[in-house]
């Protein structure tokens, strides 16, 4: 533990991208959004609110190519190559439900029967750097899901606004291997103390969707897995439904996809790894045209039982939402998992 | 003896035979080029693997019993863009395997007792499998029953073997179409009319199921009306697949993946996994 | 820091979004979340534009038949010489709505200024055109009257026969937005859609009687003298209202009265009211287009915050490519051709005479089997055209330009290829006015030109050079000929989501309702002629769109996700569907997925049954998506198919 001055923090920024990809939260120029993406360690934006998007894509890319092969027909050859990308990566200034959503994911690529590859290269050799929400935001309810404020775990290292300094924690060896030769001065209980402080005031700063749900959460979570949900609620999700996967797209713990072999203009074919989204009316269709999820209001109901059922969280080893809040930004209609709750948490009500 | 699996890319293999089954069907006869896997590819029936068409794409396919000679054999339905293009390749063409993925058929469990095996139209391919090891061990089973239905004669898959299994003696097989031609002697009807026609044995029986939802559903309803219970009735499940390896989720049924803990089920646990089937 | 800020270039919201560009290929989108229409989110098609915009499937050299691939100087050679073989009335230009407005100013400044012709129309021509001829002749804007940004100020919101959510899915998340925070939102459709579902009131009208359901209302207020008559032309217009049959109204349009004094009173009662209709290829007629904006007028909901008669495009940049003149009576900004002081303006800063005669749409000319059609120019088109094959076999020249591999392809002497909108420089107007930038995100990923650019270059090519160093001169030279965006530049948009016009140089704003000098009544030009189903033929079959048919869409063929989702009702159906309510269904003796034939008097088309809950019985739906029968079909009845959602054939169904 290390309490640092606060451009410290660029010191750290700045070591790590000699060694890694650095990755963090910046404002895009022109309108000011916060992306969590490629960014050099001057423009990283420690204060700048939770970034649209998730940092999912880092490992798991909107579209990328998996495979690339080239079949001669006529000599009838085909030459195969998978494609990885074991660049090392430094994630700076992860949100804690970000960080929670990233575990998730590496629970179910790297945790089940079966470990994919392509998800290892991307996850291996990196660093990650948490960032303390002292102050939450509009959107999140990551206090129902028992993701934040604060990380818990899974960090190499967590940085903690105090006000004129920042705490910085270690997580792990590698954390402490790296940050030892800087030699920061050592923090104390106190400082701890103020970090905890800080943390139980931010719990009470959350939006009242937030506080609200708070038990609701895990009421609704039982009743998605007992299926004690009444098919006219389903109905009354589905309907606000437009089928555009927005949900599953900013989700950081969904990890649906979809893959193609595309053609390229060079002659070899390459084999494409897309994000994709139970939502969608092709997802679940058979070539046959058999389509055993076709009503829209079944595909929804999967979607929020993925995220809320026991079945799932066995998988996670915790709910599969993180109360990032994101999905009730993009969705066009309004069925953003907090509303979600509280439609079901009428039905109960009634 | 350890299984190996082809998990993430494809091994080659080359197309040896392309067989004609009924319209739009045709069964691939296919041998690995890496001559380590050629002859150490072992797997259950009732598996599947995916298959991939160099250009176009990969899909699921169930595969045979057995190897045979070393090779193995898909039989594949043309229907939609990677299948449309396997159609079109010739012998001597090559496609990409991964696998054998998926829990195969619990013969060790049902050693001993009677098996139904219903089918509908193109359902007899994941079957066939199934009916060919137990004709193999056929000293291990009471009763043996296939009842088959398809939509007209013409559907009818694996004619050449229906022959076949019609002389085995103690395989009770029972054939039906929707409807009949002229020149069609057997059954017309659809597949339940059998039931009422054929003397099934209830107790110590095991039934498998494979067709077309609608047909699938109608059967369920006349094997347990005659007693048979719902965990003794076994079923290989289709979804749309993606990567065979419990990844893209796109077979999830409920809380089950199609591709790792399928494809075989029993009525039992499909009643209870939350979804149409 | 590889996202960069464009706009959605699929339909005509222009939603903003963040692309993820690595080099030159795009491996993501994201939604913007300050854009002020589409506030952080996207619909499918938008979710999924990086497939698109990152797809192999591209033109990359120019190419003249029998020549094969040459350089651009060859390439253009060849059409220079091509085109100037024939006569102005033999040349013909078909512009894109998806191309950006720079673009089709610069074709359109060609096609006029070097090539003579007044020959130049955009697909999906009439029912937008419909729209803006009515609001231009009633308010003096041709474009949507109110803003989308305003939808959550209006009290009532209608939606008149659209399937907004599937068509304009931000838009229709915009309306379901208003409604849950208080809007009254009713839906006037003869079909169950998503929006309808989403509305507080769902008015179900017979096919084809839209037209008579809005002038009932309009007469239920006139009648209780309800009305702002100061309009002009409303002696004319109370008179027009004199033959609605009010007292049948049920019988006629299966609406009931009261229905209509609902509408009535509400709408009169409300502070604000926003109407909302497709435009486009399914837009509606011009007669339907009056009466909504004729209610409109007469219940003072034009020319305030909050209201608006609003029609919706379906294309990105169908509106800002009518404001750039693609048509054949129009220059920039709806000019008239025919006004001598607009034509004299560009005359004067061309500096050179503009061609007299009147042109016609390529519609017209690729129909009419009679006319001197001789040589046309398509641009980045659908293959819709395809329909014509065999015209389009038989002309003796015909040129390509596009970005993408196309059917059309197949017909052209020469092939250009252009850049993609990622590659260069554009603004495209949405359907509300909004003019949008979206700067060049990359270089190109092959070695070919800018639209803009190059057809700066086939002007050259004639000696009569526009000049162009970049797009942004394209536009100032639109600014200074275009009043409505005389106050447009690219260093205004840059800071900007856009603005809408009218911008003037002393309203760099925009302008965000518009308020008319003068609101008039606009007369419809034909009587009421609804059309009947009859013994022979009693189901009254409606044509319309399905989300992922999206205007028979060339460009989702080179994407995965939005492909798979056009294609998931396409395999279930792979011959196109006709969707029937389930008591005819049973009538019929089908059941869902069987075979059927459509019968019409001049042409029967092979369908599939879809049973629906959303059509009310004695109806039938099919969407009009390319499949050779239901194409065939259509063409028989190009002229009902060109009245868009309003289009209704009497027919019968058989089982076969």
């Amino acid at each position: 533990m290390y309490l640092i001055k606060k451009n410290d923090v660029k010191k750290i920024a700045k070591a790590l991208e000699e060694k890694y990809t650095l990755y963090g939260p910046y404002l895009d120029e022109a309108f000011g959004q916060c992306f969590f993406d490629k960014v050099s360690a001057d423009n990283i934006d420690l204060n700048a609110p939770i970034p649209a998007n998730p940092p999912k894509h880092v490992v798991f890319p909107h579209l990328e190519t998996i495979m690339q092969y080239k079949y001669d027909k006529n000599a009838k050859k085909a030459d195969i190559a998978m494609v990885f990308d074991d660049v090392p990566k430094a994630l700076f200034g992860l949100r804690s439900c970000d960080l929670t959503g990233l575990q998730c994911i590496d629970r179910f690529f790297l945790g089940q029967e079966f470990v994919d590859e392509v998800y290892r290269h991307h996850r291996s050799r990196m660093f990650i750097v948490a960032n303390t929400c002292v102050v939450p935001f509009k959107q999140c309810f990551c206090v129902c899901t028992d993701s934040g404020p604060a990380a818990q775990e899974g960090y190499d290292l967590n940085l903690t606004d105090l006000g004129d300094s920042y705490l910085l924690e270690v997580g792990s060896e590698k954390g402490k291997a790296f940050i030892e030769s800087f030699n920061f001065p050592k923090a104390t209980q106190e400082h701890v103390t103020q970090k905890q402080k800080l943390v139980e005031k931010s719990i009470t700063m959350f939006e009242d969707i937030a506080t609200e749900s708070k038990a609701w959460v895990s009421r609704v979570m039982n009743r998605v897995t007992t299926g004690f949900i009444k098919e006219e609620v389903w109905e009354y999700i589905g309907n606000q439904c437009i089928e555009c996967g927005a949900c599953s797209y900013v989700c950081p713990t969904c990890t649906c996809f979809n893959i193609n072999d595309a053609n390229t203009i060079a002659g070899n074919t390459e084999r494409l790894r897309t994000w994709d989204s139970c939502s969608y009316e092709g997802y679940s269709r058979m070539a046959g045209g058999h389509n055993p999820r076709k009503p829209i209001e079944d595909r929804r109901n999967k979607r929020f039982f993925c995220k809320l059922s026991y079945s799932q969280s066995k998988k996670y080893l915790r709910p599969g939402c993180v109360g990032c809040g994101r999905c009730a930004w993009v969705c066009p209609g309004d069925i953003g998992l907090p509303n979600v709750v509280t439609y079901i948490r009428r039905e109960i009500h009634e | 003896m350890s299984e190996q699996k082809i998990v993430t890319v494809p091994e080659i293999a080359t197309i040896e035979e392309i067989k004609d089954e009924i319209v739009d069907v045709k069964t691939f006869y296919l041998r690995f080029d890496n001559k380590e896997i050629d002859g150490n590819f072992t797997f259950k029936s009732g598996q599947f693997i995916m298959c991939t068409v160099f250009g176009a794409g990969e899909f699921a396919v169930s595969l045979p019993p057995s190897p045979e000679n070393d090779r193995f054999h898909i039989t594949v339905r043309r229907i939609g863009k990677v299948t449309n293009a396997l159609h079109d390749l010739q012998v001597g063409d090559k496609v990409g395997i991964r696998g054998p993925f998926g829990n195969g058929f619990p013969f060790e469990e049902i050693k001993g007792k009677n098996v139904i095996y219903v089918a509908g139209g193109i359902g007899l391919i994941p079957l066939r499998s199934s009916i060919v090891h137990v004709l193999q061990h056929r000293n291990d089973f009471g009763r043996i029953l296939l009842l088959y239905g398809s939509r007209s004669p013409q559907d009818l898959m694996y004619q050449y073997m229906l022959e076949q299994w019609q002389k085995i003696e103690g395989f009770e097989t029972f054939i039906t179409v929707d409807n009949g031609t002229p020149e069609w002697k057997g059954n017309v009807g659809i597949i339940t009319t059998l039931f009422d026609k054929v003397e099934i044995p209830v107790e110590n029986t095991v039934a498998f199921v494979c067709g077309p939802p609608v047909m699938f559903n109608a059967v369920i309803k006349e094997l347990m009306q005659r007693g048979i219970k719902d965990d003794m009735i076994i079923s290989t499940l289709e979804r749309h697949m993606k990567c065979g390896v419990g990844k893209c989720q796109h077979c999830a049924i409920g809380r089950t993946l199609v591709c790792t803990d399928g494809p075989v089920y029993t009525y039992r646990q499909i009643k209870t996994l939350g979804e149409q089937i | 820091m590889s996202y960069m800020p464009g706009v959605c270039t699929f339909c005509g919201t222009g939603c903003g979004h963040y692309l993820k560009v690595d080099g030159t290929s795009v491996q993501g989108v994201f939604p913007s979340r300050v854009h002020p229409v589409s506030k952080g989110r996207l619909c499918v098609r938008g979710w999924n534009i990086h497939e698109l915009l990152s797809t192999q499937e591209r033109i990359i050299r120019p190419y003249v038949k029998d020549s094969g691939q040459v350089s651009y100087k060859d390439a253009i050679a060849k059409l220079v010489s091509a085109l100037s073989l024939y006569k102005p009335e033999e040349i013909a230009f078909y512009a894109s709505p998806r191309s950006s407005n720079e673009d089709n100013f610069a074709l359109m400044k060609l096609a006029r200024l070097v090539f003579k012709t007044n020959n130049i129309s955009l697909q999906a021509e009439s029912g937008h055109r419909n729209s803006l001829d009515v609001l231009y002749n009633g308010t003096g804007f041709a474009g949507m009257l109110g803003s989308l940004e305003d939808i959550r100020k209006a009290e009532v919101l209608i939606v008149a026969g659209m399937d907004i959510t599937t068509q304009n899915p931000i838009i229709g998340s915009e309306l379901h937005y208003a409604a849950r925070s208080g809007s009254l939102l009713i839906t006037i459709d003869s079909r169950m859609t998503k929006i309808a579902k989403l509305s507080k009131k769902f008015i179900n009208c017979k096919p084809g009687t839209m037209r008579m359901v809005f002038d009932a209302i309009a007469y239920y207020i006139d009648k209780q003298q309800w009305g702002d008559t100061k309009s002009a032309h409303y002696e004319e217009y109370k008179k027009y209202l004199a033959t609605v049959p009010f007292d049948s109204i049920e019988k006629e349009t299966g609406v009931l009265p009261a229905e209509v004094a609902f509408v009535a009173e509400r709408l009169i009662k409300a502070k604000s009211a926003a109407v909302f209709f497709s435009s486009g290829i399914s837009g509606l007629s011009y007669d339907t287009v009056a009466s909504i904006y004729n209610l409109f007028a007469l219940a003072g909901k034009i020319g305030k915050e909050g209201c608006g008669v609003n029609p919706i495009a379906g294309i990105n940049n169908l509106q800002g490519s009518f404001d750039m003149g693609c048509a054949p009576d129009l220059l920039t900004g709806y000019q008239s051709i025919d006004d001598a002081t607009s034509k004299k303006k560009f005359e004067k800063k061309w500096g050179q005479e503009l061609p007299t005669f009147k042109g016609k749409t390529v519609e017209q000319l690729l129909s009419d089997s009679s006319s001197p059609l001789k040589a046309l120019v398509i641009v980045d088109h659908d293959d819709g055209i395809v329909k014509y094959a065999d015209r389009l076999k038989s002309l003796p020249f015909v040129a390509y330009i596009g970005a993408f591999t196309n059917k059309v392809v197949d017909f052209a002497h020469v092939v250009l290829p252009i850049t993609t909108y990622i590659e260069t420089d554009g603004t495209f107007t949405n359907t509300e006015r909004r003019v949008q930038l979206a700067s060049q995100k990359c270089a190109p990923a092959f070695d070919v030109m800018p639209m803009w650019k190059l057809i700066d270059a086939i002007a050259e090519a004639k000696s009569i050079p526009f000049n162009y160093k970049s797009a942004s001169d394209v536009m100032d030279e639109i600014a200074s000929l275009t009043p409505a965006y005389e106050g447009i530049s690219y260093t205004l948009l840059s800071k900007k989501h856009g603005v809408q016009w009218p911008c003037t140089k002393k309203n760099h704003d925009g302008t965000k309702y518009c308020v008319p000098e003068k609101v008039s009544f606009v007369l419809p030009h034909k009587p009421y002629a609804a059309v009947q189903a009859t013994q022979e033929y009693p189901y009254l079959l409606m044509l319309g769109k399905a989300q992922h048919y999206w205007h028979q869409n060339n460009i989702m063929h080179k994407t995965f996700i939005p492909l798979r989702e056009y294609n998931a009702t396409l395999l279930l159906y792979p011959d196109g569907y006709v969707a029937i309510a389930p008591e005819d269904a049973k009538q019929i003796g089908v059941r869902d997925r069987w075979p059927v034939k459509v019968v019409a008097e001049k042409a029967s088309m092979k369908a599939m049954v879809m049973i629906s809950d959303d059509v009310a019985p004695g109806t039938a739906y099919v969407p009009y998506f390319i499949r050779e029968g239901i194409a065939s079909f259509l063409l028989a009845y190009s002229d009902i198919v060109s009245q868009g959602e309003e289009a209704t054939i009497p027919v019968r169904i058989e089982k076969v």
